[in-house]
């Protein structure tokens, strides 16, 4: 039997969303090994855009001013997020080689990465994927982005563990939702891990479900960070005030 | 005349995404995989002037591991329309149901010599920003998108030259026969028992040449053009093979005929990149109530003081008048900062802008672009010298960033560096003022004592919203303006 390709898993709890993206985006990019990042909540709540978003549209600005809460445009594709201490974020990174039954384009990754998660939750709730979201019949839990480049992907997930309801208020309704959607507000389109799976079940069945496919080989942050990393140019960033008025004013 | 700021990211639609999204399960993630599906999928592909390349090619069924029907896209090489080595490269189908995706940024510049697989672009589709990698080795010859445009699949992205004209033996070996009717071309001539390409077998045509009857010297006995040349001759058709330097009688015959019709027909094309963010830019100038401002400004002092920084100063930094101009304008602004202002029609204010992000209009090879120096009150002659060639370079090869084509407070437009008096402008939304500078000319003036000498003057055309401004106040501006410039000691006067 062939040997398992590796995957160096990197457990997290609280790091803030911007150090983890900044990790990503450099061991998508510099690194040649497959990679799992799991952060087990974030440290303050930020919002989180794809690389395209445009705050005018998907957040309110005044509110989102006002309460000062950082907004950050994140080097991947995707949909905004409001993220914070209930949110479970699971990353992986994977040279194309070593996955190679999943051709590297966004839907078969999806698909790849839904039966990843069938295995987890297995038994747990009627978890499938929607379109581009994980969830359980037909309540979105986790929300999805990519970044596909010559010869690794990055699919990186933030799953729900739990949220404050006025959180929520900071972000519009997006002008492209989701068929399955239909018209739900919002408190109706999602749910919470939490009352599905207690946390750490879920942290430890990922991993179980990753060994599955992969020789798991777990590494500490303090080994993947260097004083070298600072040469890497970062693209996520954190939005400034200044840019967030202008988006304001339109 | 001026476009806006034309890297701005272009509003999404929630039209442009209809067909991105499926409702699909895990169980069930299949496009239709049935046989008139597929060749429908074909059909449209072939419909594509060059056929979908870069990184995803053709199109097969798989069956993967996970028991899941799925599309997917080898990098087998498909039918290319080439003329004259210049390879066309469209967007590739970059996941089912994905019918246009956002232009990120470029990884490459025309005249970049690029490797095969060499990543060319990122682009944004749905969920996930993916790089585009070239099929070919060659040299970017246009780039036909901006980032922030939403692009077609199929739609050209930008065109590479390629010295050789090949179509890939291994095409027929390989190919699974009843996948791709999109290759018939290539599997009907190695059937033939002859490989060439489109443009040699058009050459052979118009000599009335059969090909089979033509020995080829290419790769794997493939008929190059020299080949049906040399055949021709031999037979009599044309003149001596043409030398690469005195060139073919024939061509240049067919080219001169060719030339001569080329004259008298229409000749369409569409706007891309560049030039079509400017027409979206100047329709939405054309909303604005626009009135003009015109002023004639001595700048004999002007050019004395250039002269004198050039003397004075690093000899390796090349100074004009331009960022003179600049610095002179910012200490207008402020006095008169409603020039430097933002309107919102929606709400009806006028938000006064912090800083004097001042915008440069540039010709560049690829089109207008607008990039704007900021904070210029904070910046000394020298900085904004320096400023203004580092964004004239960037401009130049095509590599501007978001920073700095956006947040440009008002544009200056120095068109006499090309020629003519003065212009009308129109102005760069959501700005409320635009300057023309025209050419600067010596002309007959009179100086204090009545006396007739030759001023160095120029025309600016100040054009300005009206519903944010008016007469008094833009008139007011410009001789405050006029004065920094005509007298720049005055500079001294308000520097802190």
């Amino acid at each position: 039997m062939a040997a398992l390709p590796l995957m160096k898993l990197i457990r997290l709890k609280g790091v803030p969303i911007l150090q983890q993206l900044h990790l990503e985006e450099r061991l998508l990019r510099t690194s040649p090994h497959n990679w799992c990042i799991i952060n087990d909540g974030t440290n303050l709540p930020h919002i989180v855009m794809g690389i395209s978003g445009k705050p005018a549209e998907l957040l309110e600005i005044n509110s989102v001013l006002r309460d000062k809460v950082p907004v950050i445009r994140r080097f991947s594709g995707g949909g905004t997020v409001i993220v914070d201490t209930g949110t479970i974020f699971v990353t992986f990174i994977c040279n194309k080689d070593d996955v190679s039954e999943v051709q590297p384009y966004p839907r078969p990754i999806m698909s790849w990465s839904s039966l990843l998660y069938s295995r987890v939750f297995q038994g747990v709730g009627d978890f499938v994927l929607r379109e581009n979201d994980y969830a359980f019949g037909n309540r979105k839990f986790g929300g999805n982005a990519q970044s596909i480049t010559k010869n690794r992907w990055i699919h990186h997930t933030s799953f729900l563990w739990d949220y404050e309801i006025n959180n929520m208020a900071y972000l519009k309704l997006p002008k492209r939702a989701p068929e399955y959607r239909l018209a739900r507000n919002h408190l109706d389109f999602i749910c919470c891990m939490k009352e599905y799976m207690p946390r750490t079940n879920f942290i430890t069945r990922t991993v179980d479900a990753l060994q599955g496919e992969f020789s798991v080989e777990t590494t500490d942050l303090e080994a993947v960070e260097s004083p070298s990393n600072t040469k890497f140019i970062h693209s996520s960033k954190i939005l400034t005030e200044r840019e967030l008025e202008e988006a304001a004013l339109g | 005349m001026l476009s806006r700021r034309i890297f701005r990211t272009r509003p999404w639609s929630s039209a442009g995404w209809r067909g991105l999204v499926h409702d699909r399960t895990a169980a069930k993630s299949s496009p239709p995989v049935t046989g008139t599906a597929r060749q429908s999928w074909l059909f449209s592909a072939r419909d594509f002037k060059s056929m979908p390349s870069c990184s995803v090619h053709k199109f097969y069924e798989a069956k993967n591991p996970y028991g899941i029907q799925g599309c997917s896209f080898s990098s087998q090489p498909m039918v290319e329309v080439r003329v004259d080595g210049i390879v066309e490269i469209p967007l590739a189908q970059t996941g089912e149901g994905i019918a246009e995706c956002e232009l990120l940024k470029w990884f490459v510049q025309p005249g970049d010599k690029i490797d095969e697989f060499q990543p060319l672009c990122e682009v944004q589709s749905d969920k996930a920003t993916i790089e585009i990698t070239s099929r070919y080795k060659g040299e970017v010859s246009e780039i036909l998108h901006v980032p922030g445009d939403i692009v077609k699949v199929g739609e050209t992205l930008l065109k590479l030259f390629v010295s050789e004209l090949s179509v890939p033996a291994e095409v027929g070996d390989t190919m699974e026969p009843d996948n791709d009717t999109c290759t018939s071309d290539i599997q009907e001539t190695a059937k033939g028992g002859v490989l060439s390409t489109p443009a040699v077998r058009n050459i052979a045509k118009m000599y009335n040449i059969n090909l089979q009857d033509v020995s080829g010297t290419g790769k794997d006995g493939r008929v190059l053009k020299e080949d049906v040349l040399k055949y021709a001759a031999s037979k009599g058709l044309i003149g001596d093979i043409p030398s690469p330097i005195t060139g073919d009688p024939v061509k240049q015959k067919s080219e001169r005929e060719d030339i001569h019709q080329d004259d008298y027909e229409d000749k369409t094309y569409p706007l891309r990149g560049f030039h079509r963010a400017m027409v979206k830019t100047m329709t939405a100038a054309a909303k604005i109530p626009h009135f003009y401002f015109v002023e004639e400004i001595n700048c004999d002092a002007l050019v004395d003081l250039k002269a004198f920084f050039q003397k004075h100063s690093d000899p390796d930094v090349k100074h004009t008048s331009l960022p003179i101009l600049i610095k002179s304008l910012s200490m207008a602004l402020k006095k008169y900062p409603l020039l430097n202002s933002r309107f919102s029609e929606e709400s009806n204010e006028v938000t006064l802008r912090g800083s004097h992000n001042i915008g440069i209009a540039m010709a560049t090879p690829s089109g207008l672009v607008v990039p704007n120096i900021k904070k210029v009150q904070s910046l000394s002659i020298l900085e904004i010298t320096k400023e203004l060639s580092r964004l004239r370079d960037l401009a130049m090869a095509n590599k501007l960033s978001q920073d700095d084509i956006s947040g440009g407070t008002i544009t200056l437009s120095n068109i006499g560096s090309i020629g003519g008096k003065f212009g009308s402008p129109l102005i760069n939304a959501p700005e409320v003022a635009i300057i023309a500078i025209g050419q600067l000319q010596k002309l007959p003036r009179y100086d204090d004592k009545g006396n007739v000498y030759p001023a160095a003057v120029t025309t600016v055309n100040i054009a300005a919203d009206h519903r944010v401004l008016d007469g008094a106040t833009v008139a007011y501006f410009c001789k405050e303006w006029k004065s920094f410039i005509e007298k720049p000691e005055l500079y001294m006067l308000h520097m802190r």
